[in-house]
């Protein structure tokens, strides 16, 4: 392979450069921010870069009173057991539909497929948790949302292209199908089950709309929480001398800071299936 | 129209696209009428106002609307709900919560004194005002409907419809001297009422608010430099634009506000808030004179270099901020955000002492008498649903403990919290908020029901001064939308769209990018679109009213 030449590597250098710079400085600016006092906010138009005067009273104004933590506590619970839940019963239909010789097996794919392209509408949904009896329960999370058309489709995908034979070899040995999944097809697909998992949990841990219809404020997740402070603050001309002040740069900034770390810090950890196992479902098939 | 299309009633149409539809029908299912009907003012009999007797402000209330003003917490706050009344029973609410939501009540010993003293369980479903739209209508088609519901104005198309299917007429237990059995509510002045009669009936309860927003404020210490220390007396709009042209230069400008802040403009131009009466036949804003020589002058302001480039799209946050950095010397924003803590004379001289945030007083572009616009009458109004006598009763006594006015203990606690664990008094018997205090005294309470506006600020006296004199400037001056409290079907139903086109041809005309026979082009649109049909359904609901009154 031929050596680039300097001019190369010195564009390369400057296009990672500008890169890594085009990437950093918005979240430099959304931590500094967040580190700032409202006067040095509006000094620097709104976006700091480096905080002259740094403080973490945003911070501590989220975390007072404990609302946030109770809620961060509730988000993880329902974001573990939702992704838990939601991969077991992805994974069992995903089989089962990958399967040939299931009967109305194609029926009941195109009727998950179905919902990829008509959502059943807000008051319809809000009827049905009612009729359930989820109205504010935690259920009410969880439930209407528990399988993913989109990952039943990549999982689904994912265990058609394992060989065949695997499953031959298994039934001529005795094995019924729970046993075949659970001895042979889950430890082969922990790639693509990582991703969906990923998808999963950050659809959990970023859900608000549902909690916002279904739950009473006492039980409001974290993303449900850290949005209203984010539109905390009042329309013009309404606001009154007794009420909360509009939210300060900082505070918002905080919370796109709370909201990332924990994904950020799982992110790592699944990043090395991650491309594999979107590209297995996507273009395999 | 362009000035008031707000945050809330945008959101409100952004929230509302996809509802619009199965809204419709899912009121329908409840009772609603089919089709669309107006509803008129005036033929309701209002509650009688009577003072409550409880404290002396340092700065008293004017019959107007001028709100009284208190340098500290009265001594001694008196107690307007004698005793707990409710027994045992529950009350439901659905309303806005701005903000993060309170301490839950297993937690909150606010909470749990209030209810200690109503002797009852007040369940509130609270809501940000951007998500409530979607919220109240799911709630009303799933058909569990609280006794108070906050309207806001924009939620519900079909307004009288719902109130007559689903809403209690309130005027046989408040109309006249009936609402002498609620003192709280008795001590809400009529002028705050007249929002809520719809259809002749009266059918909600006021959350009163100081009757005008103002009309912006100013960096006092620029416009001092620049030879002007009391903007009232500015003659003429010429005179107004050479100050303006004097107070830009490099990086700096003499206004900036979110779709150019028309307001402070259109009152200089002594433009009507929304409609006015010419002739006995109603005229849009936009359909004056004074409405086009307002834009225009907006738009030799802005072409002059005395508007911030760029400005009719800033957040209220960039606005605040380029306000507060110096960087412009006049923001449209309401009076409220003057004297509270983090208010603009607060944060001004926070950022350069040298700086001081005053209220702009507007002066009449053609000399004479200025005005301003009756815009900040009630926050909102909170329907009842319908029920037993008992029952509804029972609510309004709930709304009577919410009323409580400043000076009061039922006040003090909803406002505050527990003494010891929310807040400790100073020397004067000023609340001084704990750590905690905040969250357990987020709950909505204000937004079901509320007393008169009071302003109080024991940090900043002068700001409250200010504020007062402001408001005992600007009150007399305001002038009232002719619609208020008018119900008009293709309003509901387009209103916000049609205000939006306008808004959009505003901004293009004044930064440049269309001609003035664009915006002519506009109104013409706007007229054929809807604007005609909203003015003879107005025209008509105000010719009945007229005569029945």
């Amino acid at each position: 392979m031929e050596k680039p030449s300097a001019v190369g590597r010195v564009g390369k250098v400057v296009a990672i450069v500008v890169i890594a710079v085009l990437t950093i400085y918005p979240f430099l600016t959304v931590i500094s921010t967040s580190l700032s006092d409202s006067t040095d906010i509006a000094n620097a138009n709104g976006l700091v870069l480096f905080p002259l005067h740094p403080t973490l009273a945003a911070y501590q104004t989220i975390f007072a009173g404990g609302v946030v933590t109770a809620a961060l506590l509730r988000s993880i619970v329902i974001t573990v057991v939702g992704t838990i839940l939601s991969l077991a019963a992805t994974v069992g239909m995903a089989y089962g539909l990958s399967r040939r010789d299931l009967v109305f097996g194609k029926f009941i794919l195109l009727v998950a497929l179905f919902t990829m392209l008509f959502s059943p509408g807000i008051i319809p949904s809000f009827l049905m948790v009612k009729q359930l009896g989820l109205l504010d329960s935690y259920a009410s999370l969880i439930l209407p949302v528990l399988i993913s058309a989109f990952n039943l489709v990549v999982v689904r995908s994912f265990f058609m292209n394992l060989p065949q034979e695997l499953f031959e070899a298994a039934r001529i040995d005795g094995a019924g199908d729970f046993r075949i999944l659970s001895t042979i097809v889950l430890p082969l697909s922990k790639g693509v089950l990582a991703v969906v998992g990923l998808f999963y949990a950050v659809a959990y841990w970023n859900a608000f709309f549902n909690a916002m219809l279904y739950l009473d404020s006492d039980k409001w997740p974290l993303a449900m929480i850290l949005r209203q402070y984010v539109l905390l603050g009042s329309p013009l001309n309404t606001a009154t001398a007794g009420e909360i002040s509009a939210p300060s740069q900082a505070i918002q900034m905080a919370v796109v800071v709370i909201s990332l770390v924990p994904i950020l810090l799982v992110y790592p950890f699944l990043q090395k299936y991650f491309t594999k196992g979107v590209l297995t479902g996507a273009v395999k098939g | 129209m362009v000035a008031t299309t707000t945050r809330r009633a945008f959101l409100s149409y952004t929230a509302l696209g996809a509802l619009a539809v199965v809204t419709a029908g899912s009121l329908s299912g409840c009772g609603a009428q089919s089709t669309l009907k107006a509803g008129s003012v005036s033929n309701a009999t209002l509650p009688n106002y009577t003072a409550v007797k409880g404290v002396t402000p340092d700065l008293a209330p004017t019959a107007q609307g001028v709100p009284p003003a208190f340098f500290n917490y009265p001594k001694n706050p008196y107690r307007s709900v004698k005793s707990p009344f409710m027994k045992g029973q529950t009350v439901t609410g659905i309303t806005n919560i701005f903000g993060p939501p309170p301490t839950g009540r297993s937690s909150n010993p606010a909470w749990q004194e209030i209810e200690k003293r109503l002797g009852g369980t007040v369940d509130i479903t609270a809501v940000s005002s951007g998500d409530f739209d979607t919220k109240l209508n799911t709630v009303v088609a799933g058909g569990n409907l609280p006794d108070l519901m906050l309207n806001d104005g924009a939620a519900i198309p079909d307004i009288i419809g719902f109130l007559e299917s689903s809403c209690e007429d309130l005027t046989p237990y408040l109309a006249g001297d009936k609402v002498s059995a609620y003192p709280n509510l008795a001590n809400i002045p009529q002028v705050f009422w007249k929002q809520t009669v719809q259809n002749g009936k009266l059918y909600g309860l006021p959350i009163p608010r100081s009757m005008t927003g103002g009309s912006g404020f100013i960096n006092q210490t620029y416009f001092a430099k620049a030879g002007v220390s009391d903007t009232s007396t500015i003659k003429s709009s010429d005179d107004y634009l050479a100050l303006a042209k004097q107070l830009s230069g490099a990086n700096q400008w003499a206004f900036g506000s979110t779709n150019f802040g028309l307001p402070p403009f259109l009152h200089i131009f002594h433009v009507p808030y929304n409609w006015t009466e010419q002739n006995g036949k109603l005229v849009k804003d936009y359909e004056t004179p004074q409405w086009l020589e307002a834009i225009s002058f907006v738009q030799k302001m802005h072409a002059a270099g005395a508007v911030a480039p760029g400005s009719e799209g800033w957040t209220k946050q960039q606005m605040q901020d380029a306000f507060i950095s110096g960087k412009v010397a006049q923001i449209y924003d309401g009076l409220p955000a003057y004297g509270k803590v983090g208010g603009y004379q607060q944060t001004l001289p926070a950022a350069n002492p040298a700086n001081k945030a005053t209220p702009f007083l507007p002066f009449s572009a053609h000399g004479g008498k200025a005005m301003v616009w009756l815009d900040n009458v009630d926050f909102a109004w909170t329907m009842v649903k319908k029920g037993s006598p008992s029952h509804i009763k029972l609510v309004l006594q709930v709304a009577n403990f919410l009323a409580a006015p400043f000076g009061s203990q039922e006040y003090l606690l909803m406002n505050y919290g527990v003494e010891g664990t929310d807040y400790t008094l100073d020397g004067k018997g000023n609340p001084t908020a704990t750590a905690r205090a905040a969250l357990d005294t987020a709950v909505p309470w204000r937004y079901l029901a509320a007393g008169p506006n009071a302003l109080y600020s024991p940090q900043f006296p002068d700001a409250i001064k200010v504020l007062h004199e402001t408001y005992a400037k600007l009150i007399p001056l305001g002038v009232a939308d002719p619609t208020q409290g008018l119900f008009s079907p293709t309003q509901a139903q387009k209103g916000l769209t049609l205000g939006q086109t306008m808004t959009d041809a505003v901004n293009n005309y004044v930064a440049g990018r269309s001609s003035l026979a664009d915006l002519k082009n506009a109104i013409a649109t706007w007229k054929s679109s809807g604007g005609d049909q909203i003015r003879s359904e107005y025209q008509k609901v105000l010719s009945k009213s007229k005569k029945k009154s």
